[in-house]
């Protein structure tokens, strides 16, 4: 069943500066199936970020739908939850306070909106730090609740905007395979922002490859590797190294033929 | 000043031996004074300024028990206190719905903004003149003056509060499903809160000088009127005096009211020092 | 175009006085028509007073700051080096900025007289603790790496003082400054108004007990650009080309 249905988005925008037209997105179409992991990957500035926030509705497109369940969104909702890769947790709510957010919103019950959101931080690994203010958690720690926040909400999908690229890197594998863990269990629908190949082959179902602007789905490389999922064994398999391979080569031939000589109209 | 609580953040490297003492808060605040009052002492005592300009801190403690046993100075004082109260309240009626309206639409604060600058940069004693031409003499031109005062630091802070709050947070919000209502009450107030306390502190500052100032030259009644008036007939331990009691009485706002705050919003919350990791 | 929306506001409202004026036939004794305060202002500087009383606030201000400077500079680093001095001084300070200025205008006249001496003294009081408090807050923020760097290549007390403690510090140092004008700004105008006998808060009160209400807007107009002229044309870009051209961030804003 599908989740998340793009078909022909695309985006231009006039540069501040120069006061150029620019189209950052020509034509991106791709479906998101409900329960799937499908990453987003593509040379810097090809407008993967632009892509979720479009999604999220933060930005209007220019061009194409986005349907969420069926719908055609517009405008931010609580259907589609966003981790930011800022954390963007609020600083004057404590921990519980900031997963039991989206709750509140909802107008659930206190008792109710409290026991949904200990179980989400137990989830993610923060179980006894109900009572901390977000500044005095760590940077991996933070992000976890940023995960909680918005999984305890029940989004229809998690939207995750490079969410670990602040994150030094010993923890970011830890954190990547705590996701991937509560990935497993839990089975919600996550779109997922990256410029890290290796990360992208590791968490997810599906990786879309974009082409440099205006950029257009080069290629959706399927990742079929077995679950559960960790660093250790998961980047033993030959498959692995193969399928970061072949996207990187997808990656970097991109780069070579588009110059900013060739403009776009 | 909204930088205090900075200065107390910072580790101090004191001296090994009397520790357990300096580092006693009472006495880090007050310790100062000790010396700085024997000082003032030897220097009246050694009459090194003649006495009709200088006098030492006994004939000063002399005043303020004859000026409390005859009333004058509680007189003085409530007088001053209310004026500055009516002032800061009215100021902070006007001054928050309309920082928040100005913050939260871009045609009023295009429309606006310049026009702040340029009332916020008339010094709000500049309009006592005209005030006192309009209501004579009165509570109300002295009221009108110390809302002016308040009113513009603290729109000001409003919206420079308003905009700092990051752009994420409002969007993290709306897509956790709040409305435009939740959104400005969970995550707009509480953003622009720090900045809006530093800008009623700057308006409380320049209040109660335009205070003192209004009432040296409206002069009926009250601290200002009482210095001014002690300074015609040149008594010179009640100009002392009273510009202790202004200072003790702004040290005390300051320090029980203002920065307890500013410290629980900033310190708490971690928002200076996630403003420091942005950088 | 950013000039256009920066004016827009003022001419609106310069429309909305003239007719609101003209509409309710406000006397002149409470609020001046445009045309008053125009022709109140040829007036000022055909006769020269215009020039007199600006000459002579812009001359206090300029005196007062410049001794601010000089004075509280050397004090604040001398602070902001020794943490010593510093909680010392620190809460001495916090006390004297809130009396700076204006309260001090009773003992200042006492010991100086209705004279320019005690409005510049009143304009140097007002500006000194702010001056001294942030240059203190300026170099306490300097990275301890970077006096380290330089003491190790042997620099010495004075070249410390202009070439590191006084560069590094700047962006604090420049936002005392502002704060500082601000409060001797104010303190300039209560001052003339009380002790002096010219410049603009004197012309603005002498009108005043005359009922010229035309020259007291004209003098608040001329107190509000002049002042506006300083901060945005003068401080801020300061503030922002030490915080922006060496990559620094102000201590606030």
């Amino acid at each position: 069943m599908t989740a998340l249905e793009i078909s022909g988005l695309s985006k231009d925008y006039v540069d501040a500066y120069t006061g150029e037209e620019i189209t950052a997105i020509g034509d991106v179409s791709f479906t998101v199936d409900r329960g799937e992991f499908v990453s987003i990957l593509g040379p810097s500035g090809c407008g993967k970020t632009t892509v979720l926030n479009i999604i999220a509705g933060f930005v209007k497109q220019t061009g194409g739908t986005v349907k969420v369940g069926g719908r055609v969104v517009d405008g931010p909702g609580p259907d589609r939850g966003v981790v930011f890769q800022s954390h963007a947790l609020f600083p004057w709510k404590t921990v519980l306070g900031n997963a039991a957010f989206g709750l509140r919103m909802k107008r659930v019950p206190p008792k109710q909106r409290e026991a949904t959101a200990r179980e989400y931080l137990e989830l993610v690994g923060l179980a006894g730090f109900e009572h901390k203010y977000p500044h005095e958690l760590s940077g991996g720690m933070q992000q976890r609740l940023g995960v909680a926040r918005v999984l305890a909400n029940e989004p229809d999908v998690m939207l995750m905007d490079e969410p670990f690229a602040s994150i030094d890197a010993q923890t970011r594998r830890k954190l990547q395979e705590d996701l991937t863990r509560v990935f497993e269990l839990r089975r919600p629908t996550v779109f997922f922002v990256t410029h890290d190949i290796d990360e992208a082959v590791f968490l997810s179902d599906r990786v879309i490859v974009l082409s440099t602007r205006p950029s257009i789905v080069r290629e959706i490389v399927t990742v079929d590797l077995p679950r559960p999922r960790t660093w250790r064994e998961t980047t033993q398999l030959p498959e692995f190294r193969h399928l970061s391979n072949r996207i990187t080569e997808l990656l970097t031939g991109g780069a070579e033929d588009v110059h900013p000589a060739i403009d776009p109209d | 000043m909204a930088v205090t609580t900075r200065a107390s953040a910072r580790p101090k490297r004191t001296v090994a031996m009397p520790r357990r003492i300096l580092v006693n808060p009472v006495v880090r605040t007050l310790g100062p004074f000790v010396p700085v009052v024997l000082l003032w002492w030897l220097l009246a005592e050694l009459d090194v300024f003649p006495g009709a300009f200088f006098v030492g801190p006994d004939t000063v403690v002399g005043e303020f028990a004859e000026l409390m046993r005859k009333g004058v100075l509680p007189g003085y004082l409530s007088d001053s206190l209310t004026r500055l109260m009516y002032g800061v309240g009215f100021g902070l009626l006007i001054g928050l719905p309309l920082g928040f309206a100005i913050a939260m639409s871009f045609w009023a604060r295009r429309l606006t903004w310049p026009l702040l600058l340029f009332f916020q940069a008339i010094a709000d004693i500049a309009w006592l003149p005209i005030v006192i031409v309009w209501f004579g003499f009165s509570l109300t031109a002295v009221t009108f003056v110390i809302v002016y005062t308040i009113v513009f630091p603290l729109v000001l802070g409003i919206v420079a509060g308003v905009e700092q709050v990051p752009r994420e947070l409002i969007r993290a919000a709306r897509s956790l499903g709040a409305g435009r209502l939740r959104v400005f009450l969970e995550v707009i107030v509480p953003g622009a809160l720090p900045s809006l306390a530093s800008g009623i502190r700057t308006g409380l500052g320049y209040g109660w000088r335009a205070l003192v100032a209004a009432e040296i030259i409206v002069g009926t009644s009250g601290v200002g009127f009482m210095m001014f008036d002690a300074r015609r007939v040149g008594d010179v331990a009640e100009v002392f005096l009273g510009m202790i009691v202004l200072g003790v009485l702004w040290y005390a706002t300051d320090a029980l009211v203002l920065a307890p705050f500013e410290r629980a919003t900033v310190e708490r919350w971690g928002l200076v020092r996630q403003a420091e990791a942005g950088k | 175009m950013s000039a256009f929306w920066f004016l827009l506001p003022f001419v609106l409202l310069v429309v909305v006085w003239a007719v609101v004026v003209a509409v309710t036939n406000t006397p002149m004794r409470v609020f001046p028509q445009v045309t008053d305060v125009l022709a109140a202002l040829r007036e000022m500087w055909v006769s020269g007073d215009l020039f007199r009383h600006l000459g002579a606030s812009l001359r206090r201000v300029g005196v007062g700051t410049a001794i601010a400077v000089v004075t509280a500079l050397p004090f604040g680093v001398a602070l902001g080096v020794s943490p010593t001095l510093a909680a010392f001084f620190a809460p001495l300070l916090r006390f004297s900025v809130a009396l700076a200025g204006i309260a001090w205008i009773p003992i200042a006249t006492l010991w100086l007289g209705y004279s320019d001496s005690a409005v510049i003294f009143i304009v140097w009081n007002a500006m000194f603790f702010a001056l001294t408090y942030n240059a203190m807050l300026g170099v306490q923020q300097i990275p301890i790496e970077l006096l380290r760097a330089a003491r190790s290549m042997g620099t010495g007390r004075i070249r410390m003082f202009f070439e590191v403690l006084v560069p590094g510090a700047l962006p604090s140092i420049v936002t005392g400054l502002r704060i500082g004008l601000g409060y001797g700004w104010r303190g300039l105008v209560a001052a003339e108004i009380i002790a002096s006998s010219a410049g603009l808060g004197y012309a603005l009160f002498l009108a005043q007990t005359e009922f010229s209400t035309d020259v007291v807007i004209t003098a608040m107009v001329i107190i509000g650009v002049l002042w506006l002229t300083m901060d945005r044309l003068l401080l801020a870009p300061l503030e922002r080309r030490t915080v922006e051209r060496w990559g620094m961030k102000a201590v606030s804003s």
